[in-house]
């Protein structure tokens, strides 16, 4: 009995084709158990997310026959008429486990070490578990999965950092405060990235939040989306002293803080560190503002350029982890062929 | 001490890869450091049969000895383990000089009752030890502010605390390590009555020196909470003045009649 795995996902195929193959979390077990009773598959575990559909399967049949009856299965499934040759891509041994493993540690995912796949993979994992579709090749197979993503997390740089805006800001005032959910979050301006580095901010806990801008209007609209508190424009000065992160994204043509201005709020704060994320092109604060003690001043681009920087790391580790992951596929599929047993997870990363 | 420079080499490692590599080996070296530490300070205690804080080695030892004592406690939650790279060439800086000459000198607590002399000298080696763990959590601040003064992805990879803590962490040893050094001080200024002619020591340089530092230490406090000079003045002022204390301290000893009748 061997494993192999196919599917389609956002390397192979558009949404406009994946979205006609997604399961419902509710028809799992339904679909499963048809696949188990055609006798293509002896155990089965099917993961459909919004970035991929995927069917591993534990089978008796040749790589080649289990592939056309996999494919007959997800295509009547769906109730799919179209040709697809390709946007479904199929893998035996050992690249079906190599495969796995990538997914459950985000290699092969959308943005390059994301975590949120490795939750998907252990839910879709669960539901077959709980309904009695999987036995002793994919148990092993999947446990080692969630053993090599826990091991590459922790060893490697693969899952370190973040790689958008807002999570970039939200590490920096993590590493500025002591505690989150001390700071109060002042948002200048009603812009789509200001409102996302907010919303970044207040689900780490930020205790509060003020919005303001020249539209009142728009500032009530947008304190009510984020739960927060709209006060006018020109009371700024006045609520300054209580702030410690500002996000500013007005559209004004020019500086709408400067050191002349930030200079009496920070003797009212008593120099208490102030975070300033400047998202406005033109920028809303004088970058002169960062030689004042204790002022943390971060732009777009430099925000952009921490969140890049944490992307080519994550880049560079890739080859590391592929060849872990090969180490370990290898180790699985022999010790079920039984040539030898189960290796543990060994090989050490010492070196970064 | 070579355990103490091994781990020094080992923290400049450290601190060029941004501390994103497990630390565990600094630990054990100076954890080998404090037995070894350790079982040197039992040994002269056992042979001087009481506590050896009597003259200027055995304080500097004895001040060391509390901050790596402290760092060995610490160091038992992993995520703090990166303490020993700050800690370290501290430790071997202060060692070296502990080493210097004239410093291990016998004979200096005899005129005087010796459980308020020995008190003396603990409190103000513990102060000492205050003052330099004070610089050390001083030195993270900087170090971190700087990354993330400049935009640098290694202030957000590191295994450091958040600046406002470790800012906390520099003002409240600060102000520990004062209120030691104002009771060893009193204690001093107290045991110095029992000497025959005090007034004659009011001039000594060990006594002026001590009068500096601690006016020198409660500016730095007095700066913080009356005008709010917190953050990186006040991580280079605690730096400083240990800086200050080290360069200064064999110096000053040495002249003192007091503490070298």
């Amino acid at each position: 009995m061997s494993i192999v795995v196919l599917g389609l996902s956002h390397r192979s195929s558009p949404v406009t084709v994946r979205e006609k193959f997604a399961f419902a979390e509710a028809e799992l077990p339904a679909e499963l158990k048809g696949l188990r009773g055609s006798g293509v598959a002896d155990e089965a575990v099917i993961l459909s997310t919004c970035n991929r559909v995927e069917v591993y399967a534990a089978t008796q049949l040749e790589p080649m026959r289990a592939f056309a009856a996999l494919k007959e299965f997800l295509l009547r499934s769906r109730g799919c008429e179209e040709i697809l040759t390709e946007e479904i891509y199929s893998h035996c041994e050992p690249l079906s486990v190599q495969h796995l493993f990538k997914v459950a540690c985000g290699l092969d995912s959308m943005v390059l070490g994301e975590t949120e796949i490795l939750g998907q993979l252990k839910k879709a994992y669960d539901v077959a578990l709980q309904n009695g579709h999987t036995g002793g090749r994919l148990n092993k197979a999947f446990q080692k999965a969630f053993n090599v993503a826990k091991k590459l997390r922790t060893d490697t740089n693969i899952q370190r950092g973040s790689v958008s805006v807002g999570s970039v800001a939200v590490e920096l005032a993590e590493k500025i405060f002591t505690r989150l959910s001390e700071r109060n979050v002042l948002v200048i301006g009603a812009g789509d990235t200001s409102e996302k580095t907010a919303r970044a901010l207040l689900s780490r806990g930020a205790k509060s939040i003020i919005v303001t801008n020249r539209s009142h209007e728009k500032a009530v609209a947008l304190a009510g989306t984020l739960g927060g508190q709209a006060v006018a424009f020109d009371e700024l000065a006045k609520i300054f002293p209580e702030i410690d992160i500002a996000i500013s994204s007005t559209s004004a043509p020019g500086y709408v803080l400067n050191r002349a201005k930030l200079e009496p709020l920070m003797k009212l704060r008593r120099n208490r560190a102030l975070l300033l994320i400047d998202i406005a092109v033109p920028r809303d604060i004088d970058p002169e503002v960062n030689l004042m003690e204790n002022v943390f001043l971060y732009n777009i681009d430099d925000l952009q350029a921490m969140a890049d920087d944490y992307l080519k790391q994550r880049q560079e580790e890739v080859a590391r982890c592929e060849e872990f992951i090969r180490q370990q596929a290898a180790g699985l599929v022999e010790s079920a062929r039984g040539r030898s047993t189960p290796g543990e997870i060994t090989p050490a990363f010492g070196g970064h | 001490m070579l355990l103490y420079g091994v781990s020094t080499l080992y923290s400049v490692f450290l601190w060029r890869k941004g501390f994103r590599r497990d630390d565990h080996i600094n630990y054990l070296l100076l954890l080998g450091a404090f037995a070894l530490h350790t079982t040197s300070m039992a040994k002269r205690g056992f042979d001087l049969n009481h506590c050896p804080v009597t003259n200027l080695y055995e304080a500097t030892t004895f001040a060391t000895w509390t901050i790596v004592a402290v760092y060995s406690v610490v160091g038992l939650w992993p995520r703090l383990r990166f303490l020993g790279a700050f800690a370290a060439p501290v430790l071997f800086g202060v060692g070296i000089f502990a080493l210097m000459p004239r410093l291990d000198t016998p004979g200096t607590r005899s005129t005087l009752p010796a459980a308020w002399t020995s008190a003396h000298a603990a409190l103000l080696a513990l102060s000492y030890g205050a003052f330099g763990l004070s610089s050390v959590a001083a030195l993270m601040y900087l170090s971190q502010e700087h990354d993330l003064k400049f935009h640098k992805l290694q202030a957000v990879f590191s295994r450091l605390p958040p600046i406002q803590r470790l800012d906390t962490i520099a003002a409240r040893l600060l102000v520990a390590g004062f209120a030691l050094l104002t009771a060893g001080l009193a204690i001093g200024a107290f045991d110095l009555g029992h000497l025959e002619n005090p007034q004659a020591y009011r001039l000594d340089p060990k006594v002026l020196w001590s009068v500096v530092v601690w006016l020198m230490y409660l500016g730095l406090i007095l700066m913080r909470w009356k005008f709010a000079q917190g953050g990186r003045k006040f991580a280079l002022g605690a730096i400083g003045s240990f800086a200050f204390v080290l360069l200064t301290f064999w110096g000053t000893n040495a002249l003192s009649l007091l503490h070298h009748p």
